[in-house]
C-alpha cells in the first residue's frame, strides 16, 4: 500500500521537475517554428531576373517523380512573347500535394532550377481536388525572378556566333 | 555454298550471303556495331564514320594466289591500315572483324565528340529526347566529356519549316542524309537535298509546295536526332509518357500497321507498326496526320432524333425504342423488302457481319449495300477475292521474277503505302508494267509503261490477253479452263496493231509487256478506281490475264483490287452487298442496290432506310429528295453528316480509336485494331447498336415463330424453332465473339479469331534490344502482324476465265472531250475532320487540263469552265498541266465544291467543254 503512494509521487516529481523548465510546445498557428534552409516543402516555379518563366515544360521533373505527382503539358512559345527562354514552355503544370512526396527529386531532374521545394509546408484542404497545385499557384511573381538566361537556353531568334562563320 | 560467306566478328564467326555489309553480318549475331546513317532499310552511304572496325582478310600470296597459313596451320591475317566503316564494307570469305577494342573505342568516342561539337544539346526540349539514338549512342559509346567550349558552339535560326508538316532544327542536324537517302530511294519524291558547304551544311526542300511527299513524316522517324520533327506532334508530350496502342490504319486499303501513341486518354501522335507483309516500317501523311477527327469537338455525342422537324437529343433507351417499334412497323405493314441498309467500307468486319445478319435475319430484309447508291459507285469487285493474292504472298519477299502489273490505278493517291511497295519489289528486280490512261507517279520506277485512250481499255487486255491466249497447250489444259471457248471469238481479232491503232499505245512496248507477261514466274496485279469504273470487262481482263498466264492461285501471284475504303474488302466478304451473302455465298434473292433503293424511295417504295458510315448526300445533294420520301431515315454516324441532317434518328458510334475490330485489306489479310481512348461521350460500337435493335425486334419473332407451329408435325416444328432461336440469337458480348460467329459461318474466315491475329510470330524486324540504335524507326510489333484469309482460286477445282468483252467506246460529235474522275489522297472525306494540318495538301476543286488543249481553248489557269455532258452540267476553274492527257479533263472525286455525280454517266463521259459566261 506504501509502497504504490510513493510510486505515486515518484511519478508527480517528474511533472514537477517539467512544471519549471521552460516549454518546447511551440504555440502554432499563432507562433511558426523557422525551418532549415533545406527544408523541402511546397514547390515553387521560379523566374529568370528578366521575368521569363524558368520552367521549360521539358517534364523531366516528371519522369524523375517517385511518387507521378507532376503533370506537365508542354507548349510551343510565341516568338513574339514567350513565356519562358527558347521553343517550349509550359502549358499546363500540375503537382498533386497529396501525392507527393517532398523528396526533391523533381529539383534534382529541373535542367533550369524551375521546380523548387521552398519552406512553406502548410498543405492542407478540404477536398482532394483542391490538392492539385495548378501553374498559376506554383509560378513566382516576376518581380521574384533571379539569374541570367544562360545561353543554352537561348534558342530562338539566334544568329551565327563569330567562331562559326569561320567556315571551314 | 557459293553464295555464302564466313567470316569472324570479335572472335564468333558467322555466315552470311554474299554482298552483306558488316553491320548487317554483325546485326545477325547481335553485335551492335553503332550507327547513325546506316539504315537497315537502305543503301549504305558512309556519312558519319560512327561504325568504324577494324577489318582484316586472310592474306593471300602473290605468287602461289594461295591464302598464307601460319605455323599453326591457321591463315594469316592481313589487317587493314585503317579503321574502315562497317556499314560500307562488303563480307568476305575469312574475314575476321574486331568491333571493339581501344583503336575502336577511341574513334568511336572521337567520332562522338565531334558531331556534339556542333550539336546544340537541347535534349530537354527536344521532341526526339527519349528516343534518340545521339543520345543512346553518345551514353553507350560517347566519350562523357567534350574538351570544347559551350560558348564556340554554331547557332542557327530555328526551326525552319521544311513544308507545312515538318520542320528543320539545322542546329541538331548531324547531316546523315537519311531524309535525303529516304525521299529519293524509297518515297521517289527526291524533295529534299543538300544545300552548301562546311558549317553551312544544311538540309533543304527543293520542291514547291515545300516538302511535296506523301510519305514525308517518315523521315522524322528515321531521323537519329531530333532535327527532323512533325508539326503535329511537336512539343506535344515526352515520348517516355507516351502509351503506344496498336491499331491499323482506317483511311485506305492498304491497312497499314500503327500505334495510337496516348496521353490522359488523346492521341498524340501515330506511329508505324512494324509490319514485314504490310507496311515495313512506313505510313503515309494522311495514316500519321489525319487522326484528329477522333478528338473533334463536332463529334456527334447522344442520340438525335427528330422531333417537330428538328433533330433533338435523345436517350439511347428513347432512339433505340423508336427506330425498332418504327422498324417492327414496317416489317408488319409492308414487309422487310421496304427497308433498305447501307453500310459504308470504313466499318469494322464485326459490324458489317452485324449489317448483313440484322438486315437478312432479324428484318428479312434482302436490299444492302456497301456504296452510297451515287452514279459514281464502283462496281462491286469479286475478282480480288476470287483470284487475290494467294496467302502467304509477302510482298516484301518478291524481287527477281515477280511482274507487278498496274493498271488503271494511281497507287499513290489510292493506296500511297503500296506504291513504297510495289517499288520495293522493282528495285530488288522485279519488273514494273504500269498501264494507265494517264501518267502517274508510279510510271517512273516502271520497266514498261503504256498510256491507252480512255474507253479502250479493252483493247489493250484484248492485245495482252491474245498471245497468252494462243499459248494454252490445246491438249487437257484448255478443258481445263472454264469459259475457254467462250474468248475464242472475243480474242479472234484482237492484235497488237489493233490496240496501237484503236486505244494508241506504243507497239514495241506492248510487245515486251507480252514477253514479260508470258515470262513471269510470279504475276501481281494491282487495279484502282479508274480500272474499277471502266467496267467489269476490264477488271475480268485482267483476271483472265492471270488465270491464262497460269498464275491463278499460285503461290505470290494474284490481283490486288484498290476499292477505297479501309475495309471494303471486309465490307464484300461479309456479305453487304444486294447479290452475295457472306464468304460470296449465292442468295436465293438478290436484293437492291444501293442506287435501286434510293428510286425505289423516289418512288416511295422504300419506307425506311438505314445509313451506317456513309454520307450519300454529301456525294449528291439529289438524294436528298429521295430520302425525305422515306418515312424512317436511321444514320449511324460520327458526325452529323448532310445525310445525317436529314435522318429521323442518329445514332453516335464509336471511332476506330475507342472500340476493337478488324479490317480486311486489299491483299485480304484480317488485322486487328484496338480499343486506345475511353469514350469521352456516350457513343456506342455499330455492332452494339444493331445488336440492340435486333434483340427488340427479335422477341416478337420468336412468339411469331412458335405461333406458327401449331399445326406442322412436331419434327419440323422443333427444326423451325432451331432456326429462329438462331436468327434471333444476338448475344454478343464483345466483338471477338461476332468473329467466333464469322469464323463459324463464314468459310473463308474459318481460320480467323483474335488470338490468331494477334500472334507477332515471323516479324522479321529488330532484334533484341536494337531499338537502341534505330530508335524512333518504328514500333516493335506487338499487337499481331494479322492474317490472310485464302483467295477463291487457291481451292484448286476447274478455273474459269471470265466473260470479257472489246467494248469500243465513241462519242457525240458535239461532246469530244472524255471526262475522268480521279481519286485524290487528300479528299473532302469526313475521316479528315480536324485535321487542318492537312488542309493545304487537299485536292482543290479544279478541272485539269493539258496546256495544248487549254491553248486550243483558250484558257489560262483559273477560267471557269463548263463542263456538259448528258446528264447535266458542272462548273469549274480550270488548271493547265502536263498530268492530263489530250483531249481528257480530269476532275477530283469526293471534293467539295465538285458535283460530279450530276454528269458522270460511266467510267469515261463524253462532255463538251466552254468558257463559262460571266
Ligand atoms: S518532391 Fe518528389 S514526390 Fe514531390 S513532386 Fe517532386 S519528385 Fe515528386
Ligand atoms: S520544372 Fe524543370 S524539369 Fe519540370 S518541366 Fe519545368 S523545366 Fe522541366
Ligand atoms: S535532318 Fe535528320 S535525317 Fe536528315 S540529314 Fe539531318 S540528321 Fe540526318
Ligand atoms: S497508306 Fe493507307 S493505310 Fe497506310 S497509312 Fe496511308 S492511308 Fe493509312
Ligand atoms: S558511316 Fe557507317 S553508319 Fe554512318
Amino acid at each position: 500500500m506504501l509502497k504504490g503512494t510513493m510510486a505515486y509521487f515518484k511519478g508527480l516529481k517528474t511533472t514537477a521537475k517539467y512544471l519549471f523548465k521552460k516549454p518546447v510546445t511551440i504555440q502554432y498557428p499563432d507562433v511558426k517554428r523557422p525551418v532549415r534552409e533545406r527544408f523541402r516543402g511546397r514547390h515553387e516555379l521560379k523566374r529568370f531576373a528578366n521575368g521569363l518563366e524558368r520552367c521549360i515544360g521539358c517534364s523531366l521533373c516528371a519522369a524523375a517523380c517517385p511518387a507521378d505527382a507532376i503533370y506537365v503539358v508542354p507548349g510551343q512559345n510565341d516568338p513574339a512573347k514567350p513565356l519562358s527562354p527558347g521553343e517550349r514552355h509550359a502549358a499546363v503544370y500540375e503537382i498533386n500535394m497529396l501525392r507527393c512526396i517532398f523528396c526533391g527529386y523533381c529539383e534534382d531532374a529541373c535542367p533550369t532550377n524551375a521546380i523548387v521545394l521552398e519552406h512553406q509546408y502548410e498543405l492542407s484542404f478540404y477536398d482532394r481536388r483542391s490538392s492539385i497545385y495548378t501553374k498559376d499557384m506554383l509560378l513566382v511573381q516576376p518581380e521574384d525572378g533571379y539569374g541570367e538566361v544562360p545561353p543554352v537556353l537561348e534558342q530562338t531568334g539566334r544568329q551565327l556566333n563569330p567562331p562559326a562563320q569561320i567556315d571551314l | 555454298m557459293p553464295d555464302e560467306v564466313t567470316l569472324t566478328i570479335d572472335g564468333q564467326s558467322v555466315t552470311v550471303p554474299k554482298g552483306t555489309v558488316v553491320v548487317e553480318a554483325a546485326r545477325k549475331i547481335e553485335n551492335l556495331i553503332p550507327v547513325f546513317c546506316y539504315h537497315p532499310k537502305m543503301a549504305p552511304v558512309g556519312m558519319c564514320r560512327m561504325c568504324l572496325v577494324k577489318v582484316g582478310t586472310p592474306k593471300v600470296d602473290r605468287g602461289t594466289g594461295k591464302v598464307e597459313l601460319d605455323t599453326d596451320g591457321k591463315p594469316v591475317i592481313q589487317m587493314m591500315p585503317r579503321l574502315q566503316t562497317a556499314c560500307t564494307t562488303p563480307v568476305s570469305e575469312g574475314m575476321v572483324v574486331v568491333t571493339k577494342d581501344a583503336e575502336v573505342e577511341h574513334a568511336q568516342k572521337g567520332v562522338l565528340e565531334a558531331l556534339l561539337t556542333s550539336h546544340p544539346l537541347d535534349c530537354p526540349v527536344c521532341d526526339k529526347g527519349g528516343e534518340c539514338p545521339l543520345q543512346n549512342l553518345t551514353m553507350g559509346w560517347g566519350p562523357g566529356q567534350s574538351r570544347f567550349d559551350y560558348s564556340d558552339k554554331v547557332h542557327f535560326q530555328k526551326p525552319i519549316p521544311l513544308g507545312d508538316l515538318i520542320y528543320l532544327d539545322r542546329e541538331r542536324c548531324i547531316l546523315c542524309a537519311r531524309c535525303v537517302r529516304f525521299q529519293d530511294e524509297i518515297a521517289g519524291d527526291p524533295v529534299l537535298g543538300f544545300d552548301n558547304r562546311g558549317r553551312s551544311w544544311m538540309i533543304i526542300s527543293k520542291s514547291d509546295p515545300a516538302f511535296d511527299s506523301k510519305f514525308s513524316g517518315n523521315t522524322t522517324d528515321i531521323c537519329p536526332v531530333g532535327a527532323l520533327t512533325s508539326a503535329d506532334f511537336r512539343f506535344k508530350a515526352r515520348v517516355w509518357e507516351l502509351q503506344p496502342v496498336p491499331t491499323v490504319c482506317n483511311h485506305c486499303p492498304v491497312g497499314c500497321n500503327m500505334t495510337f501513341d496516348m496521353r490522359a486518354n488523346e492521341i498524340m501522335r501515330v506511329m508505324p507498326r512494324e509490319n514485314d507483309a504490310v507496311n515495313e516500317i512506313w505510313i503515309c501523311d494522311r495514316g500519321r496526320f489525319a487522326h484528329h477527327f477522333v478528338a473533334s469537338p463536332e463529334r456527334l455525342t447522344t442520340p438525335l432524333v427528330r422531333k417537330n422537324g428538328k433533330l433533338q437529343e435523345a436517350s439511347w433507351e428513347e432512339a433505340l425504342d423508336l427506330v425498332a417499334r418504327q422498324l417492327d412497323g414496317i416489317r408488319e405493314s409492308a414487309g422487310g423488302k421496304a427497308v433498305g441498309g447501307l453500310a459504308g467500307p470504313s466499318l469494322a468486319n464485326e459490324d458489317l457481319f452485324a449489317f448483313q445478319r440484322f438486315f437478312r435475319e432479324t428484318l428479312g430484309s434482302p436490299n444492302i449495300d456497301c456504296r452510297p447508291g451515287t452514279a459514281l459507285d464502283l462496281p462491286l469487285d469479286d475478282f480480288g477475292a476470287e483470284y487475290g493474292l494467294t496467302s502467304g504472298t509477302d510482298l516484301m519477299q518478291l524481287g527477281k521474277g515477280t511482274v507487278v502489273l498496274v493498271f488503271g490505278a494511281d497507287p499513290e493517291e489510292e493506296a500511297p503505302v503500296h506504291l513504297l511497295r510495289i517499288r520495293n519489289i522493282a528495285k530488288r528486280g522485279g519488273t514494273l508494267i504500269t498501264i494507265n490512261g494517264r501518267a502517274t507517279k508510279l510510271d517512273r520506277f516502271a520497266e514498261h509503261t503504256l498510256h491507252y485512250r480512255y474507253g479502250a481499255e479493252t483493247e489493250v487486255l484484248a492485245a495482252m490477253l491474245k498471245p497468252l491466249y494462243d499459248a494454252v497447250p490445246p491438249e487437257g489444259k484448255r478443258a481445263a479452263l472454264r469459259g475457254f471457248g467462250d474468248l475464242r471469238g472475243v480474242l479472234a481479232n484482237a492484235s497488237a496493231e489493233r490496240a496501237v491503232a484503236n486505244a494508241g499505245v506504243d507497239g514495241p512496248t506492248l510487245e515486251k509487256i507480252n514477253q514479260a507477261l508470258a515470262s513471269a514466274t510470279n504475276l501481281v496485279i494491282f487495279y484502282g478506281q479508274e480500272a474499277l469504273r471502266a467496267g467489269t470487262s476490264v477488271t475480268a481482263g485482267l483476271a483472265n490475264i492471270l488465270t491464262l498466264a497460269r498464275k491463278a492461285g499460285a503461290p505470290n501471284s494474284g490481283l490486288v483490287a484498290l476499292v477505297p475504303g479501309a475495309n471494303a474488302r471486309g465490307a464484300l466478304d461479309m456479305g453487304v452487298r444486294p447479290d452475295r451473302g457472306p464468304g460470296y455465298s449465292a442468295l436465293k434473292q438478290p436484293g437492291m442496290a444501293a442506287h435501286e433503293m434510293f428510286d425505289a424511295a423516289r418512288q416511295g417504295r422504300m419506307k425506311a432506310l438505314y445509313i451506317a458510315g456513309l454520307d450519300p448526300v454529301q456525294a449528291d445533294p439529289t438524294l436528298a429528295e429521295a430520302l425525305k420520301k422515306v418515312d424512317l431515315v436511321v444514320v449511324q454516324e460520327l458526325f452529323l453528316t448532310a445525310t445525317a441532317q436529314l435522318a429521323d434518328v442518329v445514332f453516335p458510334v464509336l471511332s476506330v480509336a475507342e472500340r476493337e475490330g478488324t479490317f480486311t485489306n486489299a491483299e485480304r489479310r484480317v488485322q486487328r485494331f484496338r480499343q486506345a481512348r475511353r469514350p469521352v461521350a456516350p457513343q456506342r460500337p455499330d455492332w452494339q447498336i444493331l445488336q440492340s435493335l435486333a434483340r427488340q425486334l427479335s422477341a416478337e419473332a420468336v412468339i411469331a415463330a412458335s405461333a406458327n407451329v401449331s399445326d406442322k408435325s412436331r419434327r419440323q416444328a422443333r427444326r423451325a424453332e432451331e432456326q429462329a432461336r438462331k436468327r434471333t440469337d444476338w448475344s454478343y458480348a464483345s466483338p471477338a465473339e461476332i468473329l467466333m460467329d464469322i469464323a463459324a459461318s463464314v468459310p473463308l474466315y474459318k481460320h480467323i479469331s483474335y488470338a490468331s491475329l494477334e500472334s507477332a510470330l515471323g516479324v522479321w524486324g529488330r532484334k533484341p534490344n536494337e531499338a537502341y540504335y534505330f530508335d524512333g524507326t518504328s514500333y516493335e510489333n506487338t499487337g499481331g502482324l494479322g492474317k490472310q484469309v485464302p483467295a477463291g482460286a487457291e481451292n484448286g477445282g476447274t478455273l474459269s476465265l471470265q466473260p470479257f468483252n472489246v467494248r469500243t467506246f465513241s462519242q457525240p460529235a458535239e461532246r469530244p472531250w472524255k471526262l475522268i474522275a480521279t481519286p485524290f489522297l487528300y479528299d473532302d472525306s469526313t475521316l479528315l475532320n480536324g485535321s487542318a494540318l492537312l488542309n493545304n495538301r487537299k485536292a482543290r476543286p479544279v478541272a485539269a487540263l493539258n496546256p495544248a488543249d487549254a491553248d486550243s481553248l483558250g484558257l489560262k489557269d483559273g477560267d471557269v469552265i463548263s463542263i456538259a455532258s448528258g446528264r447535266g452540267e458542272l462548273r469549274l476553274s480550270v488548271q493547265r498541266t502536263r498530268l492530263a492527257p489530250q483531249g481528257v479533263v480530269l476532275v477530283p472525286l469526293h471534293v467539295q465544291g465538285v458535283p460530279l455525280v450530276t454528269v458522270v454517266e460511266a467510267g469515261v463521259t463524253a462532255v463538251a467543254i466552254r468558257r463559262a459566261e460571266g
